[in-house]
């Protein structure tokens, strides 16, 4: 390993003139521990115990991308090193934070590498113009793109960037892995039996703080009201194929695949 | 008329009117220097000011105070806030003494506050280097203090001796390297002459140890290793060439015994965390009570809580001494919650265990045997696939203080209920950089959320007494007072007041942070019983309205 980590400095100290900026030091162009099988092995380690539970144990996406098909869809090693060492800010992506080395890094990237696909499998179909009119019909009540559209739901700017296309099509079809944090069902019963249904923003053993149907966002102290209960079921409902045909989630699934929102470390 | 000094101490012979002047003088001057004795007698003689860590040597946290009572304690009042203007959140445990507090905040930053107002006093700030190493926050865990003089540990591995009145340097002495990963965070812990430390480091392969310093001179008076060199007993525990890298830091606070003249440290997990085919055998003595002698350094008893730990069950948590009516007997004990779930009662002069029940969902080891020795669950090695152990990495508790009530003899303590998938795999040991051999992923979903307990055990049985339920596990220290009141926090920020016989919540706040390990003092300020809590940047004190009825039962 002492002489992989040379080797780094070495390339590293060629990029940045002489080691003057060593801090701001480009990564290598081509991972240097590609192949190497114990890299491979203790990356598949790190994988699972610091990105899996975003991206799946097969890597193949549930909160976040599907990254078997990232090499296939043009990002390079370098510029995937920059997304794990720098995170994609503005997004659930966090940096792997400066406690991991240039190494670790590397070993994630090494083993993620053995199980990437040679090309794109998820080959975009469908008319996006048609799924945008699908979008807007069916779902911008609730989700916004670009500024337009409801506040109850996440805002999908990125989803084409943030979510594989098999984890899309099991939330939409009904499927609800988990309630994503901030958007959890709940029912608030007020003294007069009145029930207030929303999204739970935040809460404690003494209060909550919701948004509810009409995207009103308020804080009920829990003495001066009822009950309040957690959702069973999500706020997004079941779009099964009566509600959503298979084309139109085709042509969904198109125009969601060009929302990519500003992310200015993807290269 | 001018008295001289003589002519005044005729009058102070003469007339029983002049003996209140002279005490009106003394007060003037303050109670004078700590003395060992004060911290021997802890918070027994008065309650009034708060002189070590634990409030007392058997780390109690248990006030004689009354004042405040579960009648009037929602009448409570916020007095002041004191501001940090740092980065970083406290984990400490302030002093009182004389009406000024001696508080250590991240970073090495510390302060003295005048505890009527809340005002600086004077504020010590150490440069410390920017490749520190520190696994876990930029932390300190309090001061300790004798004499005229405070000390407190750094995060580049140094122990300091600070001037009470000024904070200035009055020593600065040098534990080790810390860019080989070396730090230290915990509150000194002062017996006799001595000043006894430990280090940080067990996620970046140092060797463990515990010293104690002259409290005048900062000269090292004793080194005790965590881990046994060539030839000494415990040392063919590790594998090869693994004890020289294998952790086992020491970065909790211990107690002492002034009766059999011993002191009681945790000590944490061996390293690499997680990969044991790095280091096979038992790993003296990580995960252990080490029993030493304060004079020599030398181990009286051990006690290994978790041999060959794989799941970095530190045990750094705050042992509780304490003597408890068993079978008609009293019995000199030590009282411990520990990381990996389990709670023990250890006979506190042989280290033999007189109970241990997991306090919260274990599931790596089904009881300890009346050997000591816990009875291993099988497929509880993690590796690069995984494995699933109860409780996660944090534990069961950790470094949060918890109470002990001696008049009731309950034992209080803040648990976590919390799984994780372990991973386990071999990593290669770089000087000064992380060394773990793994990771852990919290189990957190829809149908199975962490959450935390604040529960009382009966020390004698390990039988649960109550609970206070949190949806949110709290990392808040305890404090307990004669008048029944226990105060904590959970884990969203609120400070909790609870009837410590019962549970029942008496009194709430939301104070915006957690007492992340910190945990709240009590002291008597001009007649008035105060309580301050340190949480997130703050400190917040607080007392009955002025004029208020005394609570006195």
């Amino acid at each position: 390993m002492r002489r992989v980590r040379a080797a780094l400095v070495a390339a590293a100290m060629c990029l940045a003139g002489g080691g003057l900026v060593f801090a701001q030091a480009e990564p290598p162009a081509i991972n240097p521990l590609a192949g190497d099988s114990a890299a491979v092995q203790a990356g598949m380690g790190m994988f699972r115990s610091r990105c899996a539970d975003c991206h799946g144990m097969d890597a193949r996406g549930v909160r976040g991308p599907d990254l078997t098909q990232v090499w296939a869809s043009g990002r390079s090693d370098a510029g995937l090193f920059r997304t794990l060492r720098r995170g994609v800010p503005g997004t659930e992506m966090p940096s792997v934070g400066p406690r991991t080395s240039d190494d670790e890094v590397w070993k994630i990237l090494a083993y993620l590498k053995t199980i990437a696909a040679p090309t794109i499998t998820d080959v975009v179909t469908g008319n996006a113009a048609h799924g945008q009119q699908v979008f807007r019909a069916q779902c911008a009540g609730c989700h916004r793109v670009d500024g337009t559209g409801g506040r109850l739901g996440p805002d999908l700017s990125r989803i084409g960037a943030a979510r594989a296309r098999g984890a899309i099509v099991r939330r939409v079809r009904g499927a609800t892995e988990d309630f994503l944090e901030g958007y959890e069902p709940v029912i608030i019963t007020l003294t007069n039996g009145q029930t207030v249904r929303g999204v739970r923003k935040n809460g404690d053993l003494f209060s909550v703080q919701i948004m509810d149907g009409r995207e009103r966002i308020q804080g009920y102290l829990t003495k001066d009201v009822r009950a309040v209960t957690a959702g069973k079921a999500s706020a997004m409902p079941v779009f099964d194929v009566q509600r959503l045909s298979e084309s139109d989630l085709t042509d969904l699934l198109a125009w969601f695949a060009t929302l990519k929102g500003f992310d200015p470390s993807v290269q | 008329m001018r008295l001289t000094l003589s002519r005044l101490a005729r009058l102070a012979l003469l007339l029983p009117l002049a003996a209140g002047v002279t005490l009106a003088a003394q007060q003037a001057s303050g109670p004078g220097p700590i003395t060992n004795d004060d911290l021997v007698q802890g918070l027994k003689a008065d309650g009034s000011n708060w002189l070590t860590f634990g409030g007392n040597y058997a780390n109690h946290r248990f006030s004689p105070l009354t004042q405040i009572t579960p009648d009037n304690v929602a009448k409570l009042q916020p007095l002041w806030t004191f501001q940090t203007n740092t980065l970083g959140n406290f984990e400490t445990t302030t002093l009182l003494r004389d009406n000024v507090l001696y508080v250590t905040g991240p970073q090495n930053v510390a302060w003295a506050v005048d505890a009527r107002s809340g005002r600086q006093i004077w504020r010590y700030r150490r440069e410390l280097p920017d490749n520190l190493t520190a696994c876990c926050g930029l932390v300190n865990r309090g001061f300790a203090a004798l004499g005229e003089t405070l000390f407190m540990t750094t995060l580049d591995a140094h122990l300091l001796a600070l001037d009470m009145k000024t904070g200035a340097v009055v020593w600065d002495a040098t534990l080790e390297d810390y860019k080989i990963g070396y730090a230290s965070t915990l509150a000194p812990l002062v017996v006799k002459d001595k000043v006894i430390v430990g280090v940080a480091g067990g996620e970046y392969g140092i060797r463990g140890f515990i010293d104690a310093y002259d409290a005048k001179t900062g000269k090292r008076a004793w080194r005790f290793h965590t881990i046994p060199g060539p030839g000494e007993p415990g040392f063919n525990s590790w594998s090869g060439d693994s004890w020289k890298i294998g952790g086992t830091g020491v970065w909790v606070t211990g107690a002492y015994d002034p009766d059999t003249n011993a002191v009681f440290f945790g000590t944490g997990n061996p390293g690499p965390d997680y990969h044991g085919p790095s280091r096979e055998g038992d790993n003296l003595y990580s995960c252990s009570l080490v029993v030493l002698d304060p004079d020599t350094g030398k181990l009286k008893w051990h006690y290994q809580f978790t041999p060959h730990d794989v799941h970095d069950y530190d045990a750094t948590e705050v042992p509780i001494l304490a003597d408890l009516p068993i079978n008609g007997q009293t019995r000199k004990a030590v009282l411990f919650a520990n990381r990996n779930g389990f709670y023990y009662t250890l006979d506190r002069l042989t280290g033999k265990v007189i109970v241990a029940k997991p306090f919260v969902q274990t599931t790596w080891a089904k009881a300890i045997d009346p050997q000591g020795r816990p009875m291993l669950e099988t497929g509880h090695t993690p590796d690069e696939k995984g494995e699933r152990t109860c409780p996660d990495l944090t534990g069961g508790t950790n470094f949060w203080p918890p109470s002990y009530d001696p008049r009731t003899h309950l034992f209080f303590v803040n648990a976590r209920e919390a799984c994780a998938t372990f991973y386990g795999y071999k990593s290669e040991y770089v000087p000064g950089q992380r060394f773990t051999g793994g990771a852990q992923q919290l189990v957190n979903n829809r149908d199975e959320k962490p959450f935390g307990a604040l529960r009382a055990i009966d020390p004698v049985t390990g039988e649960r007494k109550w609970e206070f339920l949190m949806p949110t596990p709290s990392r808040a220290g305890i404090l307990t007072t004669a008048s029944n009141l226990l105060f904590s926090g959970d884990g969203d920020g609120n400070l909790l007041v609870l009837d410590s016989r019962t549970g029942a919540l008496l009194w709430r706040y939301q104070l915006g942070a957690t007492l992340h390990g910190t945990s709240p003092i009590t002291y008597m300020l001009d007649g008035r019983q105060h309580v301050l809590v340190p949480s997130g940047t703050t400190l917040t004190a607080w007392a009955l309205p002025e004029g208020a009825p005394a609570g006195r039962p």
